[in-house]
């Protein structure tokens, strides 16, 4: 149990790590996006490959982050009778959920992803935009990268969950 | 086949009420229904492989790059105590007047919220900030509770909020899709531009109606909403006052004055607005590394949110339409009585009873993609559906029993409030919404006339 509990430590502080280092990419974005307007309306200097950067690391943050947001429990629920529910029943909802819902989604994702991301590599895929940035294919590589952090995540969250029920056998206790 | 579409919606809404996160439980059952009726033979499996694609044109959807942009702007203000400050600027500058906490409290709603459009973070920013000084100044606890409640859900239907910019992209599609089902050649588009600007006068007009609601219980009513004494109001000069109030109102009339005049779009204002909202808050000293990281990450958390809800939504709108549902649905509405009328109403009813377990991200992306085309093919204003449908979602957040502001009010009240004094405070409210409604419904033009004005 040691062994799980590690495990779940584990794959959690990867997921958070990258999580929290896409995080500052919004940083990028509003700095680039706000040069992009101010050398078009200042300048008149058009610069796709700047625009199309703000697409990239849009894209990056919410892939990138949304097993670091699971972590967090930042993605909305519908709450409305989980409210008044034991830690137990919570558990037992999360539990069933990251195995049931998310794990296969993720898997799904990535099965039918692989051929869709080894063709871009195969033609080393660039932007249809003249002067666009020549990176299409590791764009669409996020795409396996995300449904690995979720698959992961989903047998993190599934662990902490288990830890939980058997950590609290009975209904008593708040939830986290 | 239409029947499995129906029967998928109804195991969604069970399922979502177990409380597993939204974005996952809406993939997850659409492919648990598609790949059981792949085995069983009576799903097209091929259909599933447009799924990489499908998230490959979110990733690069140039309109909703305005989300991240719009919310670290809201992030950015709200951290830096900016918002904190424009309340308690106005409060000094009204709460001399009997009423004066609560106009306030509907002002800086507007104002707040327009620049989150996040219903819960406006809603509880103004529970923490303004409603124990007027439990504290002997305001009536229903009408502050329903006050802070109306007033945190504006930003839902003023310019800009995340909520026009979701439905702006959704709707824009349908209407594509419309226009192609009737066989129309000369394809006009809508913008989410276009949906701020129409959604201007609908939302100045209910920020109206609350004011003149105040004013007439204050006139009415003094003991419910007593002035607040001068030695109470903080002690500031008349420059602070200004500054404090005119730098966020600045932002945001730049913000929606660039896009209606057409200098830049709303992904371009939202960059310039959270540019904005920085010099700001390092204007305050307040922009060093704690306040970035704190921004930058809840950013990339909500964003996260709310894109992940739209791949799920979009697997389940994959399998529900090779289902056949889509056509169903279409069917249905075009065979109810009343013509467009009888069917606005029946998705309108629809959605408002939607809205009490699903929050406006989710209506967005799962339900209008299916119904506004078949709307919008009956000959209604793309525009004004998407204004009609934001204000409706807005009233159905502030219902009781399950109404999304109700709980957020709640969370942060003193026990002291009760629950039932929250449900009488909003009544009042969610008449004028119904008004508005009626009012748009029978005057359109209320909403298709300025943009009609700004762009042609």
């Amino acid at each position: 149990m040691a062994r799980l509990a590690r495990l779940v430590a584990g794959i959690d502080a990867v997921n958070n790590a990258i999580g929290r280092g896409v995080a500052w990419l919004t940083l990028a974005m509003v700095l680039a996006d706000a040069l992009v307007v101010g050398l078009r309306y200042g300048f008149g200097i058009g610069w796709t490959g700047l625009q199309e950067s703000v697409t990239y690391m849009h894209a990056t943050v919410f892939l990138l982050a949304a097993a670091y947001a699971l972590n967090r429990d930042d993605h909305v629920r519908v709450d409305i009778f989980q409210r008044q529910w034991s830690l137990r029943r919570r558990a037992l909802v999360d539990l069933l959920g990251s195995l049931c819902l998310l794990l296969p989604v993720a898997v799904t994702l990535a099965a039918l992803s692989l051929g869709y991301v080894a063709d871009a590599w195969r033609r080393m895929e660039t932007s249809a935009q003249p002067g666009g940035l020549p990176f299409v294919y590791l764009l669409k590589t996020l795409i396996l990268v995300v449904a690995a952090q979720l698959a992961a995540a989903a047998l993190a969250r599934a662990g902490h969950s288990w830890l939980t029920l058997r950590d609290n056998p009975t209904e008593a206790g708040s939830w986290r | 086949m239409a029947l499995i579409a129906g029967l998928m919606f109804a195991v969604v809404c069970l399922v979502l009420l177990a409380g597993y996160p939204v974005a996952f439980t809406l993939g997850g059952v659409a492919l648990l229904f598609g790949l059981g009726g792949a085995a069983a033979g009576a799903f097209p499996a091929g259909e599933l492989l447009a799924l990489p694609s499908r998230v490959f044109g979110i990733m690069t959807n140039e309109t909703l790059i305005a989300v991240p942009l719009f919310v670290f702007m809201g992030v950015m203000l709200e951290r830096s105590q900016i918002a904190r400050e424009l309340l308690e600027a106005t409060a000094a500058l009204f709460g001399r007047r009997r009423g004066g906490l609560g106009i306030t409290v509907v002002l800086v709603g507007a104002l707040l919220a327009a620049s989150t459009g996040i219903v819960g973070a406006t809603v509880v920013t103004m529970g923490l900030l303004a409603l124990p000084t007027m439990l504290r100044r002997g305001y009536d606890p229903a009408l502050a509770a329903g006050t802070i409640c109306a007033a945190g859900t504006l930003g839902q239907v003023i310019p800009p909020s995340i909520m026009l910019v979701l439905l702006g992209d959704v709707i824009a599609s349908a209407y594509q899709q419309a226009q192609s089902t009737m066989g129309v050649f000369s394809m006009q588009t809508v913008s989410v531009g276009d949906l701020f600007v129409g959604a201007l006068i609908p939302g100045l007009l209910t920020v109206a109606a609350y004011l003149l609601y105040l004013l007439f219980v204050a006139w009415r009513w003094p003991a419910t909403m007593p002035a607040v004494p001068d030695d109470e109001r903080g002690k500031h000069t008349g420059l602070v006052l200004i500054t404090r109030l005119l730098s966020p109102l600045a932002l945001i009339v730049a913000v929606l004055g660039s896009i209606m005049i057409g200098a830049a779009t709303p992904t371009e204002a939202a960059a310039i607005g959270a540019l904005g909202a920085m010099l700001l808050a390092a204007a305050r000293g307040r922009l060093g590394r704690t306040e970035l990281t704190a921004v930058t990450d809840r950013t990339a958390r909500l964003t996260s949110m709310v894109f992940m809800i739209l791949i799920g939504a979009s697997l389940f709108s994959l399998v529900f339409s090779a289902y056949g549902g889509d056509h169903a649905v279409h069917e249905l509405l075009d065979s109810l009585p009343g013509g467009a009328l009888g069917a606005m109403l029946v998705v309108m009813a629809a959605m408002f009873l939607l809205g009490f377990i699903l929050d406006f991200i989710e209506i967005t992306f799962v339900v209008v993609p299916i119904v506004a085309p078949a709307l919008l093919a009956m000959g209604l204003d793309p525009i004004w559906l998407g204004v009609m449908m934001a204000i409706n979602l807005q009233t159905s957040f502030l219902t009781p029993p399950f109404g999304f502001a109700l709980f957020y009010l709640r969370g942060v009240a003193p026990a002291s409030l009760e629950t039932g004094a929250i449900y009488r405070g909003v009544v009042p409210f969610i008449l004028i919404q119904l008004g508005m409604l009626g009012l748009l419904a029978a005057w359109p033009g209320l909403v298709t006339w300025l943009p009609g004005l700004v762009y042609r």
